[in-house]
């Protein structure tokens, strides 16, 4: 029997009826309480939001060369958007209303696979539009693919795919946005394939308002020789949590995973990342520093999972947190699996205050006390970022980053 | 310039500094040289102003101030320098931003116009010439990826930059070769005048070689048991410190 989108819709809709949304009972989310979820939208978050309700700022990086499509409230805006020529963009929606069979994969629901919850099921039943998108074989954009989500409070659930062709090349970035004070929810699931040899750079840059809460999935599969960079930076929203799952299925591949949490106030950020080494020669490094003001909680869980077979796997993992107010809080742990001999896997956690040695050379220097604490937690921070290769990206995060970050005085020096 | 008078400290409880008795005038050279554990690192630390040092008795006055009482960056806007024995590497922090920061909050406590970054650039180029710093170690890291002798010759730069009127060089010569050493004495004598004192704390007579003292001082146990002049250094070289204890006990 093959699947449709109604079956698909279907299956979904009852898993989730069934789980519901997980609770802290459930290792995976055991310091992510999502009832607040519903406390905040009641019934309101199965309901997409329209398209055109509340105001749009301009919200874009500025000085961003780059194709651009942009979604508010969750809806693809056409006009907006300036498509490439060299690839195939299409969206949910329009797949959903024209030729649904296609819609089928993009969609697709796997209940067992890792990470998944009601919330991968509820999205697989609920989303209504997001970027389809095919690289072919060969093809080199040429300039990268800027995703911008916008809303103005209210619920949208999204789905991105991005299919990577032989040899091809892309740069994407997603960018989560909004500026408003109303309760709101971003449901985003997004899938990447990469064919051989194929690469993607990866941004994602989550910027919600306040009052938004951010549920994300990104799900990489990589046959041989490709190569993938994330860039993970979680800046707003006021619970913000997202899987990332990683499966390096064929000889070759490589993939880097950075994360970057600037909390401050009551912010709860929490990304959970499994790497599958499911085959021989693949390099996986992930680095991830949070820094974390206020009341702010953040969780950071890194599974790296080396199955059999997987003989000479290269796998690197770093988590360094700063913790700026007695208030803050930090859950972090690394979690190795490996079934296999011949590997070489690292792995090494860091929670802590500013170096006091680095501090005193400062001070020695001139600099005043709150201008060096300043100084270095800039900098523990722009170590993650300094892994971007998108200059413009890396400036603008850069800039938010250091706004929020306490008695910030001097940030274009810094920079220069 | 600056007068200590019977300073004792302690680092954990455990008594270092045990009654040092030193005044450094303006265009002095002074050496302190003494055996490990004597307790030299502790007073250049002191003086700077590290945390972690407890001062028990005693006391420093600098320029007609109470040092002890300021912060080390006060200390630093009053001209106060330190060269590490062991710089920190501060990856994320340019060099060049680090020390035009540095300049222009000591010009804004002196009531000064802050340097603009032209003016500032011409500076740093002048001073990195000096002792002879590739530019593009302006535009990294503080330390960051630096071989030991770049880090001493870097330390030296940060003082040409700043311009201190007490310099304090805590074993700049130690885990140097003769070539990094020449430089880095350069760079010193350069720096040498009639308003600035400089202060070498070292363990080999070496380096007094290439910059001259004009009083050279024995630290052991806790406290200044001889002063001399350059030749002191020579015999130090020559018959170790035990002499300078047996003569101290007498």
């Amino acid at each position: 029997m093959s699947l449709t989108l109604k079956t698909i819709r279907d299956t979904a809709a009852r898993a989730f009826e069934t789980q519901g949304l997980p609770t802290t009972r459930d290792e995976d989310w055991k310091y992510t309480d999502l009832s607040r979820i519903s406390t905040l939208l009641g019934d309101q978050w199965w309901q997409v939001t329209e398209k055109n309700e509340g105001v749009i700022a301009d919200l874009s990086i500025p000085e961003l060369d780059a194709y651009t499509l942009l979604f508010v409230n969750g809806h693809f805006d056409a006009e907006a958007s300036e498509l490439p020529e060299s690839i195939t963009i299409s969206t949910l929606a329009s797949m959903i209303q024209d030729e649904p069979e296609k819609a089928v994969e993009l969609i697709a629901y796997q209940a067992d696979a890792p990470l998944s919850s009601g919330v991968v099921a509820a999205n697989s039943a609920l989303a209504t539009d997001g970027a389809c998108i095919c690289v072919p074989d060969h093809v080199k954009l040429d300039r990268p693919l800027y995703i911008l989500h916008v809303n103005s409070g209210g619920t949208s659930h999204l789905r991105t795919g991005i299919s990577m062709g032989k040899h091809s090349e892309i740069k994407v970035i997603e960018h989560f946005a909004g500026d408003h004070n109303e309760s709101g929810l971003t449901n985003s699931v997004t899938a990447i394939r990469l064919n051989e040899n194929s690469s993607c750079e990866h941004y994602r840059l989550q910027m919600e308002a306040a009052k938004q809460c951010h549920l994300g999935r990104v799900e990489i599969s990589q046959k041989r020789d490709s190569s993938y960079t994330l860039h993970a930076t979680e800046l707003g929203s006021m619970l913000s949590r997202v899987d990332v799952v990683n499966r390096l299925q064929e000889p070759g591949a490589c993939t880097e995973l950075n994360g970057l949490f600037v909390a401050s106030g009551r912010q709860h950020i929490d990304h959970h990342t499994r790497i599958d080494h499911s085959a021989p020669h693949c390099v996986s490094r992930e680095n991830y520093r949070a820094v974390l003001d206020g009341r702010s909680h953040g969780v950071f869980n890194g599974k790296i999972v080396v199955g059999k077979g997987a003989i000479k796997t290269d796998s690197a993992q770093t988590n360094a947190n700063l913790l700026l107010s007695p208030n803050a809080e930090i859950d972090t742990k690394p979690e190795l699996e490996i079934f296999n001999d011949d590997v070489k896997c690292a792995h090494g956690v860091t929670v802590g205050q500013l170096d006091k040695n680095q501090l005193f050379y400062l001070k020695t220097r001139g600099i005043s006390d709150e201008e060096a604490k300043q100084m270095l937690t800039f900098a523990f921070a722009d170590e993650i970022l300094a892994k971007m290769n998108n200059q413009s990206v890396r400036r603008y995060i850069e800039r938010a980053a250091f706004a929020k970050l306490p008695n910030t005085t001097d940030l274009e020096g810094m920079l220069a | 310039m600056i007068k200590i008078e019977n300073l004792h400290a302690s680092v954990d409880g455990k008594a270092i500094l045990k009654g040092i008795n030193l005044e450094i005038n303006a265009g002095e050279v002074h050496a302190i040289m003494g055996p490990n554990g004597s307790g030299k690192s502790t007073l250049s630390n002191i003086i700077a102003g590290r945390d972690g040092y407890t001062v028990t008795k005693g006391s420093i006055t600098y320029k007609g101030k109470d040092l002890l009482a300021l912060s080390p960056e006060e200390r630093s806007w009053e001209g106060v320098f330190l060269a590490f024995q062991y710089p920190v590497e501060i990856p994320g922090v340019n060099n060049t931003y680090l020390l035009k920061a540095g300049v222009n909050a000591k010009r804004k406590h002196q009531g000064l116009q802050e340097l603009d970054a032209m003016d500032f650039l011409k500076i740093v180029r002048e001073k990195a010439k000096l002792v002879e710093l590739d530019q593009s170690f302006l535009s990294r890291g503080v330390n960051e990826g630096f071989s030991g002798g770049e880090k001493k010759r870097n330390e030296i730069f940060q003082m040409a930059v700043l311009e201190p009127t007490l310099a304090l060089l805590d074993e700049t010569d130690s885990g140097l070769d003769i070539d990094a050493l020449r430089i880095v004495a350069n760079g010193v004598n350069h720096l040498r005048s009639e308003e600035r004192a400089v202060v070498m704390v070292t363990h080999y007579q070496r380096l007094l070689d290439y910059i001259k003292p004009d009083f050279v001082h024995v630290l052991a146990d806790g406290k200044i048991l001889k002063s001399g002049g350059k030749e002191l250094a020579l015999e130090l070289e020559e018959r170790g410190y035990d002499w300078v204890r047996e003569e101290a006990a007498a």
